[in-house]
């Protein structure tokens, strides 16, 4: 499956769900317990922004993260597809909903296969109950597979598991069991994310306290075994946290990669269309009233949005330079000149750096792409620090 | 009150911390130059950071009037420096007096500085009242001291006045000695006007202001005058004595000490030692003793953010001014940027100089490594005076290279001997003889590389010796060395302000030292880096400052990207506060680091 990636004419829509039912140690997304009352005012808001909205373009892809979206029942979803038929161009290749193992259920993922969700993304994290438990998750390993065995049961083709590793402490054994159990249920998409510890979080509290300690060096070599052990076990790494069976990358997330054109719609949302980069107020009342206020015709960025940043084609090309390094199959200067004419200046003067990146060992210049070694990976930051501007 | 028979000028020689300050307040009181009440402590120390040192830079005279025994007398007490750096102002302040306190702590006892003094002193054949202060306090013991003075310093130990500055205790004994045992001023009767220039200061008012004391004749407003050294001619338009605020007077004759005020408005155009005499009627020859004052140690200072280039410019200017020492002409780094190389008279003076660019002109600065002068004599026979390691000539466009040396007079206790002598051989120095100072005390007479003790010598003589040893120097010959220029290159590119000229021998030990410090200070970065240590193209020293291990973020989706941008902006801003050599950045502060550490 081949997306029309950098196509103009076609964006992902990202629709955030801020509920969940608990709340992890590792986690600063924005969530909160749902009621009834709660859930439907919110249904009617995501609704009238996609109708405010209405993003121009064809909507190949749709992403529903958070949160937890399997919290919605199949009604909320019914009503979400509704709105997204009637109010944008929609012809999507690919629909994922993220599904918290506990939420999953024989008939919702039945029902939401048949409305059009293609790929579920299912947050195991962990199959090790010590693990989970640390992390402060509501779930065991059992209730993981499970619900897996579930959505396959329910006709998904494509799905995803996110585990996270670099709990401190963990071992390079903890780590390697956990990719093998992932590994033997067979799934498409593996996503692996080394904890990071984010302010406003309890692991973060944890760590500031003096109960746990980082280290940086642990990390790299966890990082290091999952791209050794997956692309072993079938799966080709194409970003830095993600591997695929051949023809399973997310279409959704490559466009992101490669700056294209998006759609966030719900609370956080962040959205880059229409001449803006901006999200939404991450408080659900606030953006809740503030989308319900708000007439049509909305300009661009929309009255709600906060952290507006104009888009420039220096700004998207140097970016798709950042951010495109984090995917294995790399950058082309060619590529990204040939989409923004303008940013050639900008790109040019990049060359030399990119150049000292090759001969340090980090990056190879292959058929006019640049791509990331495993040591140039590993600093992915630095490098995309000397990009940005 | 005409001739000279009725006035004394003398000065208070001491070791730094020896009570000079407070006994001098204690004759200002005693004599009701200034009431009680007004006194500050330390009246005469008048800069903040010399209060705070508790040493005297500037001199600072005063005049008291003492009746005694029914007789008015005119005292002129003439405040020293009291550190070896301005030893040529201090034998100036000392040309200008008849006589001198000697002071001695008498728990401390004589130390290397007060012999250093004491010489000056005596070579001026000045008259001294040894005073042994703090015999208050609990540790005194005043009979130790008068054996040395009897031993070390050739004095008849009855002329020692015991004295407490603090209690008041001696003060009138002191008084009377002032009147009868120091001469009343010499050189009177010289046929033409001869007055001399002890010191100068720069008032944003009224010019430049001079401190000085008429040997013959007399100076009056109005007066044609010439400054026989520099040839300068102008006019008198004030004169007047320290009481001790400035107070003017119709005209000063011979005998007396105060300040002048001319026309002149540039410090660098009064010269410290320097006569003057009267245009119409000039003096056949000048007082002895002047010469031109020479920086001896030099050092780059640059802004550490270079948008401070011009305050940094203007402070310069300001503090010289001041400062008739301090030399500057401007340079710049390839690492550091614009900036000045700056020329001082010793370490404290440039710890000092350093020190108020950032009090008194709130400046960040760096100073680079400080060197001496080098002699150089190339191939072709040129002689070249190096300040710059940059500056260096090839080796093989070197004939030889000549070294300043320095006479260090060096107290310690018996015990701590042997350390000294090994850190005195360590320092390429060697011990020209001993002597026994007391039965707990020797003095050390040797000669070191000036070089050798510009950084850490005086640190290391207080740790071994636990604080009791103490040292003092004067400028001896120049030497022929084994010199070469050390270079750390980062990433095979030198960096300009880590050069320093050093002694063959030393060159390994330093570079390693220095390559050490480097990767200590260094963050890790992008790419590893490699910190060498170079003499021409080889080799010394090497360290590797290994790459950061791992930099980067695990989830980067759409709407994170907003904040990762920000993120890598912030990482990206970060290091252009740095200074880029080659692919390496270099914080700011690693500079100061490396520089204030880089002594052993």
């Amino acid at each position: 499956m081949q997306a029309k990636l950098g196509d103009n004419d076609t964006l992902g829509i990202y629709l955030h769900v801020p509920f969940c039912a608990t709340t992890c140690d590792f986690c600063a997304f924005h969530q909160e317990a749902p009621s009834r009352p709660e859930l439907d005012a919110y249904l009617r808001a995501m609704e009238a922004e996609l109708c405010l909205t209405a993003p121009v373009g064809r909507v190949e892809t749709v992403f529903f993260g958070g949160g937890t979206p399997g919290l919605l029942g199949v009604g909320d979803f019914e009503k979400i597809f509704a709105a997204l038929q009637r109010h944008t161009d929609f012809h999507p290749v690919e629909v994922t909903v993220e599904f918290a193992p506990s939420t999953v259920k024989a008939d919702k993922a039945r029902a939401l296969r048949e409305l059009g969700v293609t790929r579920a993304s299912l947050g195991v994290q962990s199959f090790d109950e010590k693990l989970l438990e640390a992390l402060g998750r509501r779930q065991s390993a059992r209730q993981a597979r499970q619900a897996y065995d579930v959505l396959r049961a329910a006709g998904f083709e494509n799905i995803n598991i996110d585990l996270m590793f670099a709990y401190p402490g963990q071992t390079a054994e903890a780590w390697t069991r956990d990719l093998d159990e992932a590994v033997a249920l067979a799934p498409e998409h593996l996503s692996t994310y080394c904890l990071t510890f984010e302010e406003d979080t309890a692991l973060w509290v944890k760590l500031t306290e003096g109960g746990l300690r980082r280290d940086i060096a642990a990390e790299a070599d966890l990082y290091q075994l999952a791209w050794e052990h997956l692309p072993a076990a079938g799966y080709a790494q194409y970003e830095v946290s993600n591997f695929a069976r051949p023809g399973f990358a997310c279409v959704h997330n490559l466009n992101t990669w490669r700056m294209g054109r998006w759609r966030g719609v719900g609370p956080s949302a962040a959205s880059q269309d229409a001449g803006w980069r901006f999200a939404n107020p991450a408080d659900t009342p606030k953006w809740r009233e503030a989308v319900l206020a708000a007439e049509a015709p909305l300009a661009s960025p929309p009255p709600w949005a906060v952290d507006c940043v104009p888009l420039s084609p220096d700004l998207l090309a140097r970016d798709a330079l950042a951010f495109g390094l984090r995917l294995n199959n790399g950058v082309s200067l060619d590529e990204l000149r040939a989409r923004w004419p303008e940013a050639d200046e900008t790109l040019s003067e990049t060359e030399r750096f990119l150049a000292d990146l090759v001969e340090e060992g980090y990056a190879t210049l292959c058929d006019g792409r640049y791509g990331l070694t495993v040591e140039g990976r590993l600093r992915v930051d630095a490098i995309g620090a000397e990009l940005v501007g | 009150m005409a001739g000279t028979d009725h006035i004394r000028n003398f000065c208070i020689i001491a070791h730094v911390d020896h009570g000079k300050t407070t006994l001098s307040d204690r004759l200002l009181e005693q004599t009701r130059t200034v009431q009680q009440r007004e006194m500050k402590e330390q009246l005469l120390d008048s800069m903040d950071l010399e209060r705070e040192r508790g040493i005297t830079i500037k001199s600072h005279p005063v005049s008291m009037l003492l009746n005694h025994e029914g007789k008015d007398y005119l005292l002129n007490l003439i405040d020293t420096p009291g550190h070896v750096d301005f030893s040529y102002e201090v034998s100036r302040s000392l040309a200008a007096c008849e006589g001198a306190l000697l002071l001695i702590d008498a728990a401390q006892g004589i130390e290397a500085q007060t012999v250093a003094n004491a010489n000056l002193a005596m070579g001026q054949s000045l008259a001294i009242i040894p005073v042994i202060n703090k015999i208050d306090l609990p540790g005194a013991h005043p009979e130790i001291i008068e054996n040395q003075i009897e031993e070390v310093l050739a004095l008849p130990r009855e002329e020692a006045i015991r004295a407490s500055g603090k209690s008041g205790i001696g003060i009138t004994d002191i008084l009377d000695a002032i009147v009868h045992r120091l001469p009343p001023p010499r050189w009177a009767d010289y046929p033409q006007t001869r007055v001399l220039v002890f010191d100068a200061v720069y008032d944003a008012y009224r010019g430049v202001i001079c401190y000085i004391r008429v040997f013959s004749g007399s100076l009056k407003p109005g007066d044609e005058i010439v400054f026989m050294g520099t040839g300068k001619r102008t006019t008198v338009k004030e004169i007047g004595r320290f009481s001790p605020q400035m107070l003017p007077e119709e005209s000063l004759s011979a005998g007396r000490t105060g300040y002048l005020v001319t026309a002149i408005k540039e410090l660098s155009e009064v010269k410290i030692g320097d006569t003057v005499t009267h245009t119409a009627e000039p003096a056949k020859e000048p007082l002895p003793g002047y010469k031109e004052v020479r920086p001896m140690v030099f050092s780059g200072i640059y802004p550490l953010d270079t948008n401070d280039y011009g305050k940094l410019k203007a402070g310069m200017a300001k503090l010289q001014m001041n400062d008739a020492a301090l030399t500057y002409q401007a340079e710049s780094s390839a690492a550091l940027g614009f900036g000045f190389r700056a020329g001082f008279l010793g370490l404290l003076h440039m710890e000092i100089v350093q020190e108020r660019l950032r009090r008194e002109y709130d400046l960040d600065i760096i100073s680079t490594y400080p060197s001496v002068v080098y002699r150089v004599t190339t191939s072709d026979g040129e002689v070249k005076n190096i300040d710059n390691p940059l500056f260096l000539p090839d080796p093989g466009e070197t004939e030889k290279i000549e070294e300043p040396t320095i006479r260090a007079t060096i107290h310690t206790p018996n015990t701590s001997i042997g350390d000294i002598l090994a850190l005195v051989s360590e320092k390429r120095g060697f011990c020209d003889h001993t002597e026994t100072v007391d039965a707990e005390r020797v003095m050390l007479v040797c000669t070191l590389p000036l070089n050798e003790i510009l950084i850490d010598f005086n640190d290391r003589l207080k740790s071994i010796t636990k604080g009791y040893g103490s040292m003092d120097y004067e400028l001896g010959d120049y030497q022929e060395g084994d010199l070469v220029r050390l270079d750390i290159l980062v990433n095979s590119e030198p960096v300009d302000a880590f050069a320093s000229i050093v002694h063959r021998t030393k060159a390994e030990s330093r570079g390693r030292a220095l390559c050490e410090r480097l990767k200590e200070i260094l963050p890790q970065q992008l790419f590893k880096v490699a910190i060498q240590a170079s003499v021409g193209a080889k080799v010394v020293a090497r360290e590797t400052l290994s790459a950061l291990r791992k930099d980067v973020t695990a989830k980067c989706y759409g709407g994170d990207i907003t904040r990762k941008r920000k993120l890598l902006e912030k990482q990206k801003e970060g290091k252009k506060r740095m200074k880029q050599i080659g692919k390496v950045a270099i914080p700011q502060d690693a500079f100061v680091q490396v520089l204030k550490t880089s002594g052993s």
